[in-house]
């Protein structure tokens, strides 16, 4: 089961805000930091903090946005440095790579404070009356259900992996079998798939999504 | 006056599948079952209880040129093609063995609706048919709630929702009390018990084929190896040993 501890039940400032003016923000934020102009500073800062803001009101707790950070940096980190090493000729790559990261953990913090904000059922609601492609939000909706069962199966392999190491493994071992675990993984949901085809066939499925509409989801 | 015959529910004539691998999973299975019947199918693993299951909806590979002739399975006397899936599959109601596979939207009540809005039902009749389903099954109370915060016995019962939601004339049940506790188990028991079609029930728990159904198929090496009064059958210890299953307990000799 997904960890939803920090998930908070109060009432807080920003479910005020209308589910469609919650995605317009988060866009725009996105968008705004993808424009600002490489190694401006203070417009960098000022969409850092109103961010910051924005998650503290969210009732977002510290320590779950340094795990999701541990998460994230170090792939940023290591996409950063393409920037000067690619760009060696320019002066202001180190500069560049700065603003990169910049940019990406200030997307980064913007999605996940609509997590926080919007419940990802609303978000789908959203989305179609944005008139997004009912395709791509019936994908989604698959996405957040089995992104659950998934972590659920790789808890499993990871107890089964454990239940059988003695503690002897050493770390190319490790490796080893994270990486069959990861096949092994993927087989499974290949083959959760086509029996989550079938259901989908058995329950009159004909490639075309059709969803329950606005008045129905009232209340979810 | 002579009454017309009344049209069996299910219908196989000589049923034979082989997997691509080459694997025979049926072999000429005959059978017929009647309007409002409950039929348990019963085996040991592997012996084609699932496959014979998924033939009934037409969720395996099937011949593309089919004549009444060469048809094999036949619904309501609707011979199972590929150009007939989408009635074939109006009258059956199929539940899969992991409810996990069943449950794909992010939410109990759009999930259950999956189903009616397939059928091209209006919004208004399709949330008649979702509260009606989830009352059926004893939890009204959680259409909001995401599948994968449910227990298995719930979960069970909200496939069994959007089964029920389809408004269809038979179950097909593929294990349907495999991983429920006794609890979960009796309910189940119950809602199969209320519902007036004509069910076919795939199963490795004796007992609740005992409980539910008059008639039983045994199925080994994708044969058909018995067909008769549940009672009878299972009380067959001989049968029951050379087919890998045992006589429940309340059929044992004291």
């Amino acid at each position: 089961m997904a960890d939803n501890s920090h998930l908070v039940t109060q009432i807080r400032p920003c479910d005020a805000i209308p589910a469609t003016a919650r995605l317009a923000l988060t866009l725009l934020v996105i968008v705004v930091s993808s424009l600002i102009p490489l190694e401006h500073w203070p417009a960098h800062g000022l969409l850092l903090v109103v961010v910051f803001a924005g998650l503290s009101l969210a009732g977002v707790t510290l320590g779950y946005l340094a795990r999701r950070l541990m998460l994230f940096l170090p792939m940023l980190l290591v996409f950063g440095l393409s920037v000067p090493i690619t760009q060696l000729h320019r002066e202001s790559a180190w500069g560049w790579m700065v603003s990169l990261w910049l940019r990406c953990t200030i997307s980064f913090l913007a999605g996940l404070w609509l997590i926080h904000v919007l419940p990802f059922p609303e978000l789908l609601a959203t989305l179609l009356r944005w008139r997004c492609p009912p395709l791509l939000v019936a994908m989604l909706a698959f996405m957040y259900r089995y992104i659950f069962i998934l972590w659920d199966e790789l808890a499993r392999l990871r107890q089964a992996r454990e239940a059988r190491n003695f503690g002897s493994g050493s770390w190319r071992r490790d490796w080893v079998t994270n990486a069959q675990m990861i096949g092994l993984l993927l087989l499974r949901a290949m083959e959760r798939a086509e029996r989550t085809h079938q259901a989908m066939l058995a329950r009159g499925w004909d490639g075309s999504p059709k969803f329950l509409g606005t008045e129905a989801r009232k209340g979810e | 006056m002579t009454s017309l015959p009344i049209p069996m529910a299910i219908e196989l004539r000589g049923l034979t599948f082989r997997y691509p691998t080459g694997r025979v999973a049926l072999d000429d299975v005959r059978c017929a079952i009647a309007q409002g019947e409950r039929v348990a199918v019963v085996g040991p693993s592997g012996a084609g209880k699932s496959t014979l299951l998924m033939h009934l909806n037409g969720l395996l590979p099937m011949p593309s040129v089919a004549t009444d002739d060469t048809v094999q399975v036949f619904i309501q006397s609707l011979g199972v093609t590929k150009g007939r899936l989408r009635d074939v599959r109006r009258q059956i109601g199929f539940l899969f063995q992991d409810p996990d596979d069943q449950l794909f939207c992010p939410t109990v009540r759009e999930d259950v609706a999956f189903g009616p809005l397939n059928l091209g039902l209006d919004q208004a009749e399709v949330l008649v048919r979702v509260d009606q389903s989830l009352i059926a099954v004893g939890l009204p109370e959680h259409g909001p709630r995401n599948p994968s915060q449910l227990s298995t016995g719930e979960r069970k019962r909200v496939c069994l929702a959007g089964v029920l939601a389809c408004d269809p004339a038979m179950l097909v049940l593929d294990e349907p009390t495999s991983n429920l506790d006794p609890r979960a188990r009796r309910q189940l028991l119950e809602i199969l018990r209320r519902f007036p079609g004509t069910q076919i029930i795939a199963t490795h728990d004796l007992d609740f084929a005992l409980e539910l159904c008059p008639r039983v198929l045994v199925l080994d090496g994708g044969k058909l190896q018995a067909d008769g009064p549940v009672e009878q059958v299972l009380a067959n210890p001989n049968l029951m040993e050379r087919h890998g299953l045992e006589v429940p307990w309340r059929l044992r000799a004291v």
